[in-house]
């Protein structure tokens, strides 16, 4: 059976009443999970599993498919309207979306941060369509040397996440660092930085410290300046519509960040979160306005949003056609794949192609319903911005510490939150950027493993990353983009030299 | 504070009230070898969060317990993750001798106290039943020169230094030492193996794009590849072939000579101090659900074996495990 056919099998399994009525059920129920701190699609999709026996295989996973994607594209609401991402992918959403929703402009970034992710999200069907079986050769094609040049290209990028002063950024950027290395090192046993604690011999969280370092520290700041009347601004929430300009922004970044997420989230261990981290630093990058991100950019907004939702769908890659997880939320969707009799790997596409193509099918369906559920309840999700100040924060507090909690019910992590909520606010208070330090703290751990990984298999030659192409290719661009940055600048500081 | 307490231990105790009026015992259970029966819901621990093997287990035999009413009344199964399965051990260890707290677990009950990352061990809880083995897979690239185990055993004794070996888990822990197991019966010097850990399932990534040499894994892992053509499993860790479509091909280390097994086995515990009439009432479900069709079906889905054993065989096949690993992790200088 050729692929055509395999697709049209697809579409009919998608297209029936009943796939169309789950992949709705599972969508809604993903973007509530979505806006909800903490609650990720992992926890959704473990418990679903039971409920999901003796269910229609193809039915079964494409709703659980659609709890995935949808939490990714609901994860944006609480990023734009409290600074509390709702699920890792979200935390570069807030960067620009939370500024503009402070500007008084919630509606329109909610509705640019829906588009995009439609976009995002359905474009990266197309490709995962037309390309699954070819790019499931490029998802193992990366070994620990490649996954290490990615990183490192990743970190180039603290230097744009910067306002103000570099050395602030660099110094937030090792505090990251330091953060990570807590827990039990993979590559040894040992116990690093626990001080006996059991409970940090897993690490924090990457929620722990985005909802600490933004959420709480956005709640502290709230209060101190409760006297300050520019803040009341952000009772409008403005109107939802978006004129030429926004569109004409939106469409580059759209269009780029299909792409550069779809081919990210194929890589295992990549995913949506660095996806959206290394699209935001491209788009700012390339933009000839780099100083407006950050500060409710368009662009800034609709490049993490589009970049999240096409990663997503590129994480099915290396789950369907090979059977491997890239990421804890595909590691549990391949044990529901499981639980459902259905193997996932290099001979499910010609054994079940109705699975298959069938998942991938309904995600054209999931995604405009997603668009189509989102659209109309932006205005009731705006609305919490009405909630009166000291009601709205305690609600943060309350929704961020439950979130928390669910990660895996243990009081230690509420803590930790409050631990590095303070940290953030101090921050904050001295102008450190908090950008830097979750980016460190998310591409640290995958830096510092595949270098040492790399190192053990070569036993100890540094000519690895030579040999290995991709390696070498990422390794040249992250001295390009290293080396770039600091010529502009140096010839700025001439033409002003030769001005004075 | 007081406010809040009130009506919170009032409810509490009104709750409690409720459970015991069930069948007119309260609490606990009569002292001393009578019948034990629970009395309030059961617990089932999964000392992980949720999707993993210790979460699946606890989840699809609770759902079997219940369904097929072998054990009349709720259990519920909640998740205690951390530490590698310390968090959820620590949590137990406060219930001394309450029959209604339950856990599953593995091997990591054995590697990780050895490790020096759990205060407690085995012998701080009440093994009650043993319900599935899952057995370790060896797995190569299908161009590797290699064909049976003793061949890359023979180079990895000439030349230690030219072949990676790659598992999820960190080293002295399950994946590193089932396959140092098998190398020291072979003859290979353990203290040489380069062992990577690659987390996230990058173990069969980095084996397909040729970083590494040979994955350590469980066997379940390795079937769709080898139905591919893509890896070739040199060898598994069971006493005897395993059977099923593409598994009974399998060779096994033992039929190669290399007298040795590995077992992933996974069972249930109590907290420490249980009576004796409880371990008993246990036995005696935890067995009536292995030998159910239901859960039979279950353990073909994941691809478990069925692996039986009672409270006593449970604990002496623990300390002799304790006792084989310790003596590798010594050799490799990872003991704590």
């Amino acid at each position: 059976m050729g692929s055509l056919d395999g697709i049209i099998t697809g579409f009919q399994t998608a297209f029936s009443l009943e796939a169309i009525l789950f992949v709705i059920i599972g969508v809604f129920v993903g973007t509530i999970i979505g806006m909800l701190p903490g609650l990720g699609p992992i926890s959704a999709i473990a418990v679903m599993i039971p409920m999901t026996f003796g269910m229609d295989p193809a039915t079964a996973l494409i709703m659980m498919a659609g709890v995935y994607y949808g939490a990714i594209f609901g994860g944006s609401t609480s990023s734009i309207l409290l600074n509390a991402p709702g699920v890792s992918g979200a935390v570069a959403t807030s960067f620009d979306g939370y500024p503009m929703a402070q500007q008084g402009k919630a509606g329109k970034a909610l509705a640019i941060a829906a588009i995009a992710s439609f976009t995002g999200g359905t474009v990266s069907v197309v490709l995962l369509m037309l390309l699954a079986p070819a790019l499931s050769s490029v998802a193992v094609s990366f070994g620990p040397a490649a996954y290490f040049a990615l990183m490192l290209l990743g970190l180039t990028a603290i230097a744009s996440l910067s306002e103000g002063s570099t050395i602030k950024a660099l110094i937030s950027a090792v505090a990251g660092f330091m953060v990570v290395t807590i827990g039990i090192d993979a590559q040894t046993g040992t116990q690093r930085f626990t001080f006996g604690n059991m409970n940090l011999l897993e690490g924090l969280d990457f929620l722990v410290i985005a909802l600490g370092l933004f959420a709480i520290a956005e709640v502290c700041s709230l209060v101190l300046n409760r006297k300050d009347k520019s803040v009341k601004d952000t009772h409008n929430i403005g109107s939802l519509k978006l004129d030429k300009q926004d569109l004409k922004d939106m469409s580059g970044p759209m269009t780029r960040h299909s792409f550069l997420g779809f081919i990210l989230g194929v890589l295992p261990g990549a995913g949506a979160t660095i996806a959206s981290f290394i699209s935001y630093i491209f788009e700012k990058r390339l933009s000839k306005n780099p100083d407006e991100f950050g500060k409710g950019s368009v662009k800034g907004l609709a490049a993490p949003e589009t970049a999240n939702n096409a990663a997503t769908s590129g994480a099915f890659v290396p789950l369907l056609s090979l059977g491997i997880p890239g990421s804890g939320t595909t590691a549990v969707m391949l044990g529901a794949f499981l639980v459902l009799g259905v193997q996932p790997g290099p001979m499910l596409m010609t054994d079940r192609p109705e699975i298959f193509w069938g998942v991938i099918a309904s995600m054209y369906i999931g995604n405009i319903f997603l668009l189509i559920i989102n659209l109309p309840l932006i205005p009731y999700f705006a609305k919490i911005l009405k909630i009166p100040r000291p009601l709205l924060i305690s609600l943060v507090i309350v929704f961020s510490m439950i979130g928390v909690y669910a990660i895996s019910f243990n009081t230690f992590d509420l803590y930790m939150l409050l631990l590095f909520g303070v940290i953030g606010f101090l921050m904050r208070l001295f102008s450190f950027p908090a950008p830097p330090f979750i980016l460190a703290f998310i591409l640290g751990g995958m830096l510092e493993q595949s270098l040492r990984q790399a190192m053990t298999i070569s036993n100890g030659s540094l000519s690895i990353f030579l040999d290995d192409k991709i390696a070498l290719g990422l390794l040249i661009l992250a001295l390009l983009s290293f080396v770039f940055p600091l010529l502009k600048q140096l010839r700025k500081n001439k033409e002003k030299a030769a001005e004075a | 504070m007081k406010k809040l307490l009130l009506p919170a231990a009032l409810g509490l105790s009104m709750m409690l009230a409720a459970c015991g009026s069930d069948d007119g015992a309260s609490g606990n259970a009569e002292s001393g070898g009578g019948e034990f029966k629970p009395t309030e819901s059961i617990e089932i621990v999964a000392p992980a969060g949720a999707g993993g093997g210790w979460d699946t287990t606890a989840r699809m035999a609770a759902k079997v317990l219940q369904e097929e009413e072998i054990i009349d009344g709720k259990i519920g199964v909640t998740n205690k993750e951390g530490g590698g399965g310390a968090v959820g051990w620590s949590y137990i260890a406060n219930y001394e001798g309450n029959p209604h707290k339950l856990f599953v677990t593995s091997p990591p009950m054995i590697f990780i106290p050895l490790n020096g990352q759990s205060e407690y061990d085995h012998e701080d809880f009440t093994p009650i039943a043993n319900v599935i083995a899952d057995y370790a897979a060896f797995a190569v690239r299908e161009d590797a020169k290699w064909q049976d185990l003793n061949e890359l055993f023979e180079d990895m004794k000439k030349d230690p230094a030219s072949i990676t070996v790659v598992g999820t888990s960190s080293p002295g822990s399950m994946d590193h030492m089932q396959f140092v197991q098998i190398a020291k019966a072979a003859g290979v010097d353990i203290t040489k193996i380069k062992y990577v850990s690659a987390q996230d399932a990058g173990g069969m990534t980095q084996l397909l794009n040729g970083s590494v040499d040979v994955y350590s894994t469980g066997v379940a892992e390795t079937v769709e590849q080898v139905k591919a053509g893509k890896v070739r499993v040199l060898g598994v860790t069971s006493e005897e072939r395993l059977e099923g479509e593409v598994l009974e091909d399998f060779p096994t280390a033992k039929e190669q000579g290399i007298d040795e097994t590995f077992i992933n086995w996974r069972g249930f515990f109590g907290p420490a101090d249980l009576e004796p009439a409880a371990v008993e009432y246990y036995e005696e479900k935890f067995k009536e659900l292995s030998d159910s069709e239901a859960f039979a079906e279950i353990r073909e889905q994941f691809g478990w074996n069925e692996m039986y054993l009672d409270s006593e065989e449970y604990k002496a096949f623990l300390d002799e495990q304790r006792e084989d690993i310790q003596v590798l992790l010594d050799e490799l200088g990872l003991a704590k």
